[in-house]
């Protein structure tokens, strides 16, 4: 002891220098870790909601749609999947149809979903466009503009784009309110289905053998109502997203 | 002399066919050469037209005020167009004053695209912290409508990237029970309310306490997901009046 003492005595700076290695190491590893916890904070609750087990219990209960397929995806990912069914193009493409697939990675660090719609039998060489909606079917409430679809030749396309998907929701920030979705309560007005339209109405009034179809608003750009009818949709009334 | 004679000939035959081997090496070489030619001077031709009319559209927005001052319209290729513009700090403007963040928005054929692809680029910002990125009405309060479109957390050093792909050069928000028209700088009149500015929010509420060291401030609706109001304040704003995009 009497050594220990003196040997201190005559290195002070010893184990000074040794608690500030202890108390490095400490901050370094802790550091990390914080830092997580931080990031984990905000993104628990997404977490908690987007496992595959949550979601496939959600449309048990039908607070997701009965079309919807929540796939037995390797942890973390999720993937989720419905149908889409022709509304606009019902009567001349009744063969239509469209399956879309929301990917998304580790809900507790993803910072967005990836959505790949494919269509078949639709109208060939025909650009659509694709809208996260409020409502499924007229009037389809608050809506976002989220990408286009090209159709082949064939009546094949598909189209694959990133965006906030599962917890997309529409808002006008001077009176936001709020809205039920998967999760609770949320901020905003929830957009939870997806539709696709014509994105020029001559095109559908050509294909659609009808000169009487009146101009809508979903496609952006000049003039206003240059879009054509809904062309698919998802057709439920519980959410699918 | 008869043999030297016929070593000189086999000689000359080796020297000629070494030539003509030559000349083939030589041809082939120069049939790429060739080939390329036309394509650089047809690029040359290209670039020297620079026929890129959406770019000398846009271009002449900005010059106009539709288009914000801060807004680059960067010489691309048609049919491409490239949109940039600055972000600065809004929200954390005194605990960090230099953050900076660019955007960078590339669009292909303006017929033919399916979305534009946004960069967002960001510097000397909170590290380890995550913000939602959204488009919106206007660029600071009350913002108006807003679209969510993208998350960015940033890396320790404050930096931080975000890649997505979405419609955003014609992006707008509606309600189509009463979908209205607004104008659009770059397009005309068009449907919806358009959103042509970009704001950057802290997705969580204890976050932006604990970075800005405030305890006061209250939650905001700039995150998807329960419960309401859990997200924090603008952080990084366009800052213009006029459209960014």
């Amino acid at each position: 002891m009497i050594a220990w003492k003196h040997w201190v005595m005559r290195r002070p700076i010893l184990p000074g220098l040794m608690a500030f290695a202890a108390l490095l190491a400490v901050v370094l590893s802790a550091y990390p870790v914080a830092a997580n916890l931080n990031i984990d904070a905000a993104r628990q609750q997404r977490s908690q909601n987007f496992r595959p087990q949550t979601l496939q219990q959600m449309v048990r209960s039908h607070r997701l749609a009965s079309t919807v397929q929540v796939l037995a995806s390797q942890s973390p990912s999720v993937i989720v999947q419905f149908p889409l069914f022709p509304s606009g193009v019902k009567a001349k493409f009744p063969q239509a149809q469209g399956v879309v697939t929301i990917v998304q990675g580790n809900p507790a660090v993803s910072l967005f979903d990836t959505v790949t719609v494919d269509v078949q039998h639709m109208p060939p060489d025909t650009t659509f466009t694709i809208f996260f909606i409020e409502l499924a079917n007229k009037p389809f409430g608050h809506v976002q503009y989220v990408a286009d679809l090209h159709t082949r030749d064939d009546g094949t396309g598909d189209v694959t784009f990133q965006t906030i998907t599962l917890v997309a929701f529409a808002a006008d920030a001077r009176d936001p309110g709020t809205s039920k979705d998967q999760s609770g309560d949320a901020s905003g007005i929830q957009l939870e289905h997806l539709g696709m339209w014509f994105s020029s109405l001559q095109d559908a009034q050509k294909i659609l053998g009808d000169n009487t179809l009146k101009g809508t608003p979903f496609d952006g750009g000049s003039p206003a109502l240059h879009a054509g009818p809904q062309a698919l949709t998802d057709g439920q009334t519980d959410p699918v997203f | 002399m008869i043999l030297f004679s016929q070593t000189q000939r086999a000689h000359h035959r080796i020297l000629g066919l070494l030539f003509i081997l030559f000349l083939i090496i030589s041809a082939q070489a120069g049939v790429p050469t060739a080939l390329a030619a036309p394509d650089q001077s047809s690029r040359v031709e290209q670039s020297g037209q620079t026929s890129n009319q959406q770019v000398v559209h846009v271009s002449q927005a900005v010059r106009d005020g539709k288009l914000a001052p801060t807004v680059h319209v960067l010489a691309s290729l048609p049919p491409t167009t490239i949109l940039q513009f600055p972000l600065v700090p809004s929200g954390i403007k005194a605990k960090f004053p230099d953050a900076t963040a660019l955007v960078t928005i590339v669009r292909g054929d303006r017929d033919d695209s399916a979305s534009d692809t946004v960069t967002v680029d960001v510097q000397k910002m909170p590290p380890n912290t995550t913000f939602t990125i959204f488009f919106i009405e206007l660029a600071n309060k009350p913002f108006g409508n807003v679209q969510y479109v993208a998350d960015l957390t940033t890396h320790g050093d404050g930096s931080g990237e975000s890649v997505f792909h979405i419609i955003t050069l014609v992006s707008f928000a509606m309600d189509a029970r009463n979908p209205g028209t607004s104008q659009d700088d770059k397009e005309g009149q068009t449907s919806g309310t358009n959103l042509e500015h970009m704001g950057m929010w802290f997705s969580s509420l204890q976050d932006a306490q604990k970075v800005l060291n405030d305890d006061t401030i209250t939650g905001t609706i700039f995150d998807g997901g329960n419960p309401p109001l859990h997200a924090g304040p603008q952080a990084m704003t366009d800052g213009q009046t006029a459209p960014v995009f």
